[in-house]
């Protein structure tokens, strides 16, 4: 974190009370200065370590983001753009304060083109949302990072979720943004046409600077057939290896599964308590879900059942039924509570990494030596169709030197993804908590990354100290 | 005229032969697949090897020497089109597949390796590499995600940019960096998304590692036909809007399969006023399944016949007149311009119908030859330069196509590039704004504006009229590679 340490200072009393008066001039009596307020809007999940913003303004179009950020480019006050605050890595802390701009008023779907299988949304649209009113067209908006975010938040953060092994993340699914830029215009990148071939690719600029860049206030995504027949399987394992084993031979055969998670026997354990999750034992556990015609689908299932059953996997079940598919997906959702709730009076944070499909079991094994070294409890789960995985680490805050075990777990977690030829975050990003990491993996194109952002964003107002470390020399840069 | 103590810099990097500063010896290298642009650059280099590339870019930026990286010089819009008082930097020589990993679906590739040699290679572990620009055979893999290369392919598989996992590159000043990850996603910007497509003017590339996948087990065509260009264009809309998303599908007017027919004989009906050619892969009983779904739509969509492939062979057959399509079309007209917009699909059967009226009014006739599905247009414009008047009127029905385009909320160039050909649409396309931003990534990553310069992104100057492709009589370098 050390990384993050910048020199500025936080806005001045009076800076604060000009800027605000001009918001109130804008944006009329949807400005808030009360410290509730500011409390809700200065962290995500995860950790609570937050950094309060001195003003929380509420905008309902896209000039009214301008002129929110042309006042803050003006008086070189911070701009945190703010979704629903789900996010994991401390995005929305504003680490020396400034205005956060909360875009949950803007929350209309814009157009939906059926035909062309896209839609249009103000970035305030959560996903939920989104699918509620896709409801009786047929389609739908597959990216689930399982938290019910807006699709601002998703676009910005890069998310990705249960379902990227079919569907892609949010790179591949975002066709066009409108952005409010560092010196407030309104900038719009990409387009409705599927390719193109006319200058740099902003769109994926935008897409996960975590609004260090501009505040993404529209966003164009594909669309998807809800298909024909959904179904799933679960499927426990002797121990870890198995488990991922089974994964990895199921992607190098391409079977075409739309959500592949793992749960490790501590997770299952937990979940089963709960979430209530009858018939199961708590013991390493793949759940599947298969897209696609009813033929496609049986098709599907019936080749994952005779890898797993190679790889020991036993008491395969399949299902067609919404209800019984939804719990299980529901129990995954869950885990981070229910992990929580195996140690009362702890916290837990979650931390994300991501390997070559080829490294996956190596890197989870090793992990799993790693955590029961440390003695914490430390669930594994996760995508790991796309070499994804997570770890929920609970600590006792009360037990001195338990928070730095679990930090040291994550660091060396995210360390050994990289040394592996991975990453740091497979979708939670960088934020603020993994910028050392970033320094790590990236080597020399952290210095082309500071030098977009100074490009961009000049007077370093955009959710400064996050994503990339601030310029200049960089402490312990190997 | 380069300073002779640069020449002789350059000439301590690499060996003697990997040097060519006589107008004789890098005539090859003028132009591109654009031949409209032409230049003798001062000096063409051929390094062996990364550490020689090091070396020439720091030489370059010392001295301030424009640098023009080139692969295969199949660029359609000039990319490669080399600077006067420049060198250009060809990476002919990095030609190695150095691994093909089949547990991460990945193979690691120089910049110099052809397109198809990629899916030569990984077809022993069952896998390809999925975009496919029809000039496949000769086109390079840096050329590729230097322009986000598309193909038949891409409307399922994605375009370059989302098959390629980490791009290993050398800037201006010659530090060496590294885009993208191993791993799904690489957190921070997505700097390897700006590569891609950056058309060389942001580094010079030296390394691809690109996403392979399961070869499908079974792949069928259904050729169907029209006779009413924007049913044509609607059932396009439809078939995607059903929910399918076929591995190809394209469409050819009737100016169109009437030229290739007699070049490839597939047997296609020329009565019909246009053609869709829709294929399906995957497992058999995929296949099976979707080109019944297939079948259905286009029934329903007017089309007045259907013919589904019924092996390997017919497959291949039936693909033949549409790879083909273009020197076909240039054996009956001694020009034409071709046009590169995107546009929405939904708006296809509008467009179509403009170009098609638009045909009349020039009497200039238009065939109609694209990636239907993704909604990238090539109208083929024949005309006759040595006829007086007729240039200048298919340069205006070209420009007007591609205002239709932007109009549409489509893109002047959808897989071709900017380069030098389109550098004026672009101020069409985008306003300042956008502009601006463009030239604020540029000075990040090359700060002196040495990497290509001049294509790409015009200088807010340099806002004026459209550029286009123009071919005359069929003097397209390889005339006979089968191209878009």
């Amino acid at each position: 974190m050390n990384a993050a340490t910048g020199t500025r200072g936080r806005p001045t009393a009076e800076a604060i009370r000009s800027v605000t008066e001009g918001l109130r001039l804008t944006c009329g009596d949807r400005v808030a200065t009360g410290q509730a307020i500011r409390d809700q809007h200065g962290h995500g999940e995860g950790l609570a370590d937050g950094a309060l913003p001195d003003v929380v303004v509420f905008p309902q179009s896209n000039d009214e983001v301008a002129a929110v950020v042309r006042l803050c480019a003006a008086a070189r006050m911070p701009v945190i753009a703010f979704g629903v605050g789900t996010s994991l890595e401390g995005h929305v802390a504003a680490l020396y304060g400034g205005v956060c701009i909360d875009l949950s008023q803007m929350n209309r779907v814009l157009e939906v083109h059926a035909e062309d299988l896209d839609c249009r949304v103000q970035a305030g649209v959560t996903r939920e949302q989104l699918n509620a009113e896709l409801k009786g067209t047929g389609l739908f908006f597959p990216i689930d990072p399982g938290a019910n975010a807006t699709l601002g938040g998703m676009a910005s953060t890069r998310a990705s979720g249960t379902n990227a092994v079919r569907y892609g993340t949010m790179r591949e699914n975002v066709l066009g943004l409108t952005v409010v830029t560092a010196d407030g215009r309104i900038v719009h990148t990409g387009g409705r046409a599927r390719k193109s071939s006319a200058g740099y690719d902003l769109t994926r600029l935008f897409v996960g600077a975590e609004g260090t860049l501009g505040v993404i206030t529209e966003v164009a995504v594909r669309l998807y057939g809800i298909p024909e027949a959904i179904s799933a399987a679960v499927c426990q394992f002797p121990d870890l290896k198995s488990a991922v084993d089974s994964v990895i031979v199921a992607m190098q055969l391409g079977v075409p599964v739309a959500r592949i998670e793992l749960l490790d026997a501590v997770q299952m354990d937990a979940s089963i308590r709960y979430s209530r999750l009858d018939g199961f034992a708590a013991k390493p556990t793949l759940f599947f879900e298969f897209h696609g015609t009813e033929a496609s689908v049986r098709e599907q299932a019936e080749t994952i059942e005779s890898i797993t059953g190679d790889h020991g996997g036993s008491a395969f079940r399949w299902t067609s039924s919404p209800e019984e598919r939804s719990k299980l997906w529901k129990a995954r959702h869950n885990a981070y509570y229910a992990a929580l709730a195996l140690a009362p009076g702890s916290q837990a944070f979650a931390t994300d990494a991501c390997v070559p499909i080829s490294r996956l079991a190596d890197c989870v094994m090793e992990t799993q030596a790693d955590i029961d070294a440390t003695g914490l409890i430390a669930p594994i789960l996760g995508h790991v169709g796309d070499g994804n995985f997570h770890l929920v680490i609970v600590f006792d805050p009360a037990r001195p030197g338990d928070r730095e075990k679990a930090e040291g777990l994550a660091a060396r977690a995210s360390l050994r993804a990289i040394a592996m030829g991975g990453t740091c975050t497979g979708e939670h990003g960088i934020g603020v908590h993994k910028l050392d990491a970033l320094v790590v993996e990236h080597g020399e194109a952290v210095s082309l990354m500071q030098a977009v952002k100074r490009a961009l964003d000049p007077l370093d107002i955009m959710n400064p100290g996050k994503t990339v470390p601030h310029a200049g020399p960089v402490a312990g840069r190997p | 005229m380069l300073d002779p103590a640069f020449t002789s810099a350059l000439a301590a990097i690499v060996p003697g032969e990997a040097l060519l500063t006589s107008a004789e010896d890098t005539r090859p290298y003028e132009c591109d697949g654009l031949t409209l642009y032409r230049e003798l650059p001062a000096a063409v280099v051929l390094p062996d090897d990364e550490a020689q590339v090091v070396r020439i870019l720091e030489l370059c930026h010392a001295a301030r020497v424009p640098v023009v990286a080139r692969g295969a010089g199949t660029s359609l819009s000039g990319g490669a089109l080399p600077i006067a008082d420049g060198v250009v930097l060809s990476l002919a020589k990095f030609r190695r597949i150095v691994s093909i990993d089949p547990l991460s679906r990945t193979a690691v590739v120089e910049p110099g390796v052809r397109n198809l040699a990629v899916s030569e290679a990984a077809a022993a572990c069952g896998l390809f590499y999925a975009p496919d620009p029809s000039s496949q055979i000769a086109c390079s893999i840096g050329g590729n995600v230097a322009e986000n290369a598309g193909g038949v392919h891409c409307l399922k598989y994605g375009l370059t940019v989302h098959n390629v996992r980490k791009v290993r590159g050398v800037l201006v000043t010659g530090e060496i960096v590294e885009f993208g990850s191993d791993a799904l996603d690489a957190p921070g910007y997505d700097l390897l998304a700006l590569v891609t497509g950056s058309e060389g003017l942001l580094a010079v590339i030296t390394q691809v590692t690109v996403k392979l996948l399961p070869k499908p087990r079974e792949a069928r065509v259904v050729l169907a036909a029209f006779d009413d260009l924007e049913k044509a264009g609607a059932a396009v809309g439809a078939v995607i809007g059903a929910g399918i998303i076929p591995g190809g599908l394209e469409m050819m007017d009737q100016p169109a399969t009437r030229a290739v027919e007699p070049f490839v004989h597939a047997g296609y009906p020329l009565d019909a006023a246009a053609v869709l050619l829709v294929e399906a892969d995957g497992t058999p009983e995929e296949v099976e399944s979707e080109i019944a779904e297939i079948r259905q739509v286009l029934t329903a969509g007017g089309a007045t016949s259907l013919r589904v492939s019924a092996d390997e062979a017919e497959r291949l057959l039936l693909w033949s007149g549409r790879k083909a399509a273009f020197p076909a079309v240039g054996r009956i007209s001694p020009d034409y311009y071709c046009i590169d917009g995107t546009i929405p699909r939904a708006a296809l059967p509008r467009v179509l119908a403009q170009i098609e009226a638009w045909s009349r009014d020039y009497g200039l006739p238009c065939a109609n030859v694209f990636h239907a599905g993704d909604g990238n247009l090539h109208p083929l414009i024949l005309f006759d330069a040595e006829k007086p008047g007729d240039k200048e009127r298919t340069i205006e029905f070209g420009d007007r196509i591609l205002e239709l385009c932007i109009e549409v909320g489509g893109t002047i160039t959808g897989e071709h590039g900017v380069g030098i050909e389109k550098i004026r649409g672009m101020c069409a396309q985008f306003p300042p704004g956008a502009l601006e931003r463009f030239h604020g990534v540029k000075r990040a990553f090359d700060e002196r504006a040495l990497l290509n310069p001049g294509k790409g992104v015009p200088t807010l100057a340099r806002c004026a009229e459209f550029g286009r492709m123009h071919v005359h009589a069929g003097a397209l370098p390889h005339p006979d590679l089968p191209r878009f």
